[in-house]
């Protein structure tokens, strides 16, 4: 409470909730949206929404109106996530500990072993939940990149100051991820009988 | 009228490296140059062709399955954390004075 007063101190009332209108409420959805992909999970995503805007409000006196607050607010959420609410989730899924091992073997910008040969057409007859199916399928940290890239926009120097990576590693965690994605749908559409076979890359 | 399809590359043995840009183009990160002349070879290679519209349906599905927007209660509980804090505040600023 006291790092909050010490930061909204430097503001009048009417200052720090202008600020909040203006630089918070425009991006709710795109925290809840990344929040819920995040956690699984409506309750959590809530919490975790709320505690950043909190934390973020703590230090709503030294934001400098001009910068890009979008980005300031999901490296919050991303560090609160990560600092406190991935602990309190089962662990890390399998394919999550092959992607880490792989990411320790040396090889900063490894290929995907192949590319599975999947349509558009094949994707865009997916009207049911398979996109969603196939994104949380996804290990968190590649979850997280395709959100950022792809649902939200961010440039690769602002992905790598939110998840706190090199752009190197943006750029070939991004690749994988997508991947990653790609072999999945592949899957669910081979499950309803679409032609997916796997070519070399 | 010739069949462009037909006039088409089947095969293309850069598409790793043609898959890389092609996410970079739609990523907003490549040069102009670099997306000039993929699309301007992008019609005479079903590959890079059939990669590049891949890549446009996934963000579009991704775009329209995977947003969701806020409670509209989660919004009223922030401001509502934020109006005591600032309630807070301004009885702490004459206490503070009086104090000094």
């Amino acid at each position: 409470m006291s790092t909050e007063i010490d930061s909204a101190l430097a503001l009048t009332e009417s200052q720090a909730r202008a600020l909040f209108e203006k630089e918070f409420v425009p991006h709710m959805d795109a925290m809840y949206n990344f929040a819920l992909r995040l956690t699984n999970d409506e309750d959590d995503a809530h919490d975790l929404v709320q505690d950043t805007c909190m934390r973020a409000f703590r230090f709503i006196g030294s934001f400098e109106p001009g910068t890009y607050a979008k980005a300031w607010l999901f490296r919050i959420l991303k560090n609160n996530f990560i600092n406190d609410y991935r602990k309190k989730s089962r662990g890390p899924s399998k394919v999550e500990f092959e992607w880490v091992e792989q990411s320790f073997a040396g090889d900063d910008d490894p290929e995907p072993a192949f590319q599975a040969d999947l349509q558009a057409e094949t994707v865009n007859e997916m009207l049911g939940d398979e996109i969603t199916s196939a994104i949380q399928a996804l290990p968190v940290d590649f979850r997280m990149i395709i959100i950022l890239c792809d649902l939200e926009e961010f440039s690769y120097e602002e992905m790598a100051k939110i998840l706190n990576i090199p752009i190197g590693t943006v750029r070939s965690r991004l690749h994988r991820a997508r991947a990653l994605l790609k072999e999945t749908l592949a899957n669910y559409a081979a499950k309803k009988g679409y032609k997916t076979d796997m070519l070399s890359a | 009228m010739i069949d462009v399809q037909n006039t088409m590359k089947t095969n293309c043995s850069h598409q790793p490296d043609c898959l890389k840009l092609i996410q970079r183009i739609l990523d907003k990160e490549a040069t102009a140059e670099e997306e000039a002349r993929f699309l301007a070879n992008k019609d005479h290679c079903l590959p890079c062709k059939k990669g590049h519209e891949l890549e446009l349906a996934l963000r579009k599905a991704l775009k329209s399955k995977c947003t969701t927007s806020c409670p509209s209660g989660l919004l009223d509980s922030i401001r509502s954390k934020i109006s005591s804090i600032l309630l807070f505040i301004l009885l702490l600023i004459p206490l503070f004075c009086w104090f000094i």
